[in-house]
């Protein structure tokens, strides 16, 4: 599987192509523009926008149709992973993957806070009509993607890739095994183990919020 | 019968089909059930197509980059997005690669795999003489494998498939022949678990397209070769 391994990376990207080669003279590659992101170089901020700014707000857009929520989630990817590039390290993958994940927290805190607003007026509601018990329910999922999320961060490679792949590319265990070259049995004790992880989580900081 | 095994009960929580065994037991005991449940609520937490990648690429306003620019201070600026339409989507995000890439890389390895496969023994009985002869060898995962050879009987040449691979829960097993420079391939036909035999077309060089190749395909209606190949050996 070395050939396959060489050409693709373990979020199934293509590291050789993608781009015409007129473009590679006159622009740097991606490798490249991690490294200057990493090193603070302001021209990679605005080359990592102008290379992915369009797949994060699409990102967005599903999320939340086009207008301020969805602008909103792409400018805060771009702002939270300048002011924490100190974060992105060679391990986080390559850099469009790691703003992707910024992105999906960017847009469960959305989730959140809109649940959050609901709440407060379904609560200011039931105040005026003086009806008791009425909903205090937290979406328990709303609240669940955010901790998750956070979990998912403390995951170390190749598990992380892995468990990405299952969620959010909806790939088996096979497919992921042939995508990585990983040995089918290891993709399956990672990806037991990190689910019982992520239960684990759930159990003890997601307990409050359950039912 | 005993228990689902740990990894069983995570692939359930993915939704992924168990073996026939596993799925009955399942079926019927609430231990089990219970598991993959309590497993199953950060799959449906996460597991959302609002979180999937890919999405389609669209072009923020400029009015994103000023915010950016102004909350982090940085004066660069990038080069406005292309009016007219060109340029495919930027380099992939985690962006599924397209059906022929994948294959192209994946029969690359073709070669790899192939050299390494043995020739079996060449024998003669009632269904034809072996002409030529392979040992079909797991890829990445050890569950499939296998035995292919051409018989040719009256002139009439055919692949006898014996394949010993998991019950799939979708989709279905397909042989192929490769060239082992990757430059084209033949598709043979479904086939099962157990021995199976498909006719070879005529005129076929087998010199040409020596690399035999099962591979996994979903019921998409797709001709094309999955890139999800399971065994593989090059015939001798």
């Amino acid at each position: 599987m070395t050939a396959l391994e060489d050409r693709i990376d373990l979020y199934g990207q293509d590291v050789e192509t993608g781009r015409t080669s007129l473009r590679r003279v006159v622009e740097p590659d991606d490798d490249e523009i991690a490294r200057r992101f990493r090193d603070g170089d302001e021209q990679a901020l605005a080359l990592a926008y102008e290379r992915w700014g369009g797949q994060l707000h699409g990102m967005a857009v599903r999320a939340f149709g086009p207008g301020p929520d969805a602008e909103d989630v792409t400018q805060q990817t771009f702002i939270s992973a300048w002011t924490g590039r100190n974060g992105y390290s060679a391990g986080s993958g390559p850099l469009p993957a790691w703003l992707v994940g910024i992105c999906r927290h960017k847009i469960a805190d959305v989730w959140a806070k809109r649940d959050r607003q609901r709440r407060q007026s379904e609560a200011v509601a039931a105040d005026v009509a003086s009806r008791p018990g009425s909903s205090d329910d937290v979406d328990t999922r709303v609240a669940d993607r955010v901790l998750l999320l956070g979990e998912l961060d403390r995951i170390g490679q190749p598990q992380r890739g892995i468990i990405e792949l299952a969620f959010f590319e909806d790939l088996t265990h096979a497919q992921i095994a042939a995508r990585t070259g990983i040995p089918l049995g290891t993709v399956k004790s990672h990806i037991r183990r990190t689910l019982e992880r992520l239960r684990t989580r759930l159990e003890v900081d997601g307990a409050a919020l359950q039912p | 019968m005993q228990h689902c095994s740990p990894e069983q009960l995570a692939l359930a929580a993915l939704r992924e089909p168990l073996p026939a065994a596993d799925a009955a037991h399942l079926a019927d005991c609430a231990a089990c059930r219970g598991e993959v449940a309590a497993l199953q609520r950060a799959v449906d937490a996460l597991a959302v197509p609002a979180l999937a990648a890919p999405a389609p690429s669209v072009t923020p306003p400029p009015r994103v980059w000023d915010a950016i620019a102004a909350a982090t201070g940085v004066s660069a600026t990038p080069a406005p997005a292309p009016t007219s339409e060109p340029e495919p989507a930027p380099a992939p995000v985690v962006e599924l690669r397209p059906r022929r890439t994948r294959w192209l890389a994946a029969a690359a390895a073709a070669a790899v795999v192939g050299g390494l496969a043995g020739a079996a023994v060449l024998t003669r009985d009632d269904a034809g003489a072996v002409v030529a002869a392979t040992t079909l060898d797991p890829l990445d995962a050890d569950e499939s494998s296998g035995t292919a050879e051409v018989r040719e009987r009256d002139g009439v040449r055919s692949l006898q498939v014996d394949l010993d691979a998991p019950s799939l829960g979708e989709g279905y097993y397909e042989v192929w022949l490769l060239r082992p420079d990757v430059s084209g391939l033949v598709p043979l036909g479904v086939v099962h678990q157990g021995a199976n035999s498909v006719p070879l077309p005529d005129g076929l060089d087998l010199g040409d397209y020596p690399v035999v190749d099962v591979s996994v395909e979903p019921l998409d209606g797709d001709p094309a070769h999955s890139g999800v190949s399971v065994a593989r050996g090059s015939l001798s």
